[in-house]
């Protein structure tokens, strides 16, 4: 039997790669929509990154009240809930609820927030935990 | 009458309703960043009444039909109406098709000799929370070509970057195929929808084309469309890692 070349092995294991990355998106897809549908409650978009100091979250809360976010924050993780009424119908779709575990301690006092054309923005100072050490 | 003009690389593209006009203008959104091209292009096709001509099917797409009120509906829909012809899809196209769409779907256009194809997109602004009136960029295959779209006020020329995905490829094509191409980036979240950015390239097109669309509905209506976008957006912020979308955060490499 004829052995594959070795481009074809790598193009076949990363093809491989993308259909294992795909199936488990799918199944992350999956749990959201039923999650969704089964407790009423939305999964916002979000993005979470760390810049210098701080750590920032943005969430995608169309169709949220500003008055009506509950924003709660511990050294490491922010948990967010608001309902969400559709501007249009004027009914409540559900519930959003966002609950990320957060990369590095944070100091919670630090927190400032807003909401602008329906996405909010959490920001807080890193928890300095480390000692300053001088370089000679 | 069916008319099945072009099948290579398993894409296939048919106009259910030929399209046999010249100098016509053809508008792209497929979804990408902030899925301003397909927000726009939507749009335009409910505001100026456009009549679905046909569909693209493809090999690469997943096996899924749409329907909408009690009616089936191809995932990729051609309409028309005047000089505008505008593509859509209900679903982010696969990153394996992004090359193969751009060729088959370029040289069908070519062979309509159109005045100008243009792709709409978002550009990725990561302080777009500060930003209330998201910035127009344009970009032609040629230089010549951009010029002539940046003379509308207010627009600025893309000058440096990286453009990936079906758009980049669709540039590449339209530039080696001498049709007049184009990209038309406004400043949006990057997997966030954005009305917002869609309305100001609605702006630039109703000027540039001598279109009358009133913007006013599509940034009333800015919530509720966030809402019903959600899940293809997540959907496309899945195909934006696979062909690099984030690429575009980033500026071309110097080397001195």
């Amino acid at each position: 039997m004829e052995r594959k070349p070795l481009w074809r092995i790598i193009l076949d294991e990363v093809r491989r790669m993308e259909a294992e990355v795909n199936k488990m998106e799918e199944e992350i897809f999956k749990m959201i929509k039923e999650a969704e549908g089964m407790r009423k409650c939305i999964t916002p978009l979000y993005n979470l990154y760390e810049s210098g100091d701080e750590v920032i979250l943005t969430a995608d809360l169309p169709g949220a009240n500003k008055e009506e976010i509950e924003l709660v924050a511990g050294e490491d993780y922010f948990k967010i809930e608001a309902p969400c009424r559709s501007p249009v119908r004027k009914i409540q779709e559900g519930r959003y609820i966002l609950h990320v575990r957060l990369p590095v301690k944070i100091d919670p006092e630090t927190i400032r927030a807003r909401y602008k054309e329906g996405v909010l923005e959490v920001v807080a100072k890193k928890k300095i935990t480390g000692y300053k050490i001088k370089v000679e | 009458m069916k008319k099945n003009l072009r099948e290579e690389h398993g894409i296939e593209i048919v106009e259910t309703k030929p399209i046999e006009d010249k100098e016509l203008v053809f508008l792209e959104g497929f979804p990408d960043v902030g899925l301003v091209g397909t927000i726009v292009t939507s749009y335009l096709i409910d505001k100026l009444g456009l009549e679905e001509v046909g569909y693209i099917n493809a090999e690469l797409l997943p096996p899924i039909i749409a329907v909408r009120e009690e009616r089936l509906k191809e995932l990729l829909r051609i309409y028309r109406g005047g000089k505008i012809v505008a593509i859509i899809s209900d679903i982010p196209l696969p990153a394996s098709l992004a090359k193969p769409m751009a060729y088959t779907l370029m040289n069908w256009a070519k062979s309509k000799e159109p005045e100008l194809f243009i792709s709409l997109s978002g550009l990725p602004e990561p302080n777009r929370l500060n930003i209330d009136k998201p910035g127009v960029f344009v970009l032609g295959c040629k230089p010549e070509l951009t010029e002539r779209l940046v003379r509308v006020n207010g627009v600025n020329k893309f000058k440096e970057g990286f453009i990936a995905g079906v758009k980049g490829m669709l540039l590449r094509e339209g530039w080696k195929l001498n049709v007049n191409t184009a990209i038309v980036l406004a400043q949006s979240h990057y997997n966030y929808p954005d009305p917002g950015a869609a309305a100001e390239i609605v702006l630039y097109l109703s000027k540039l084309l001598k279109l009358e669309v009133d913007v006013a509905p599509l940034l009333e209506s800015a919530e509720e469309l966030k809402l019903r976008l959600r899940d293809l957006m997540r959907r496309t912020d899945q195909m934006m890692h696979g062909v690099q979308k984030a690429k575009e955060l980033e500026l071309p490499p110097v080397y001195l």
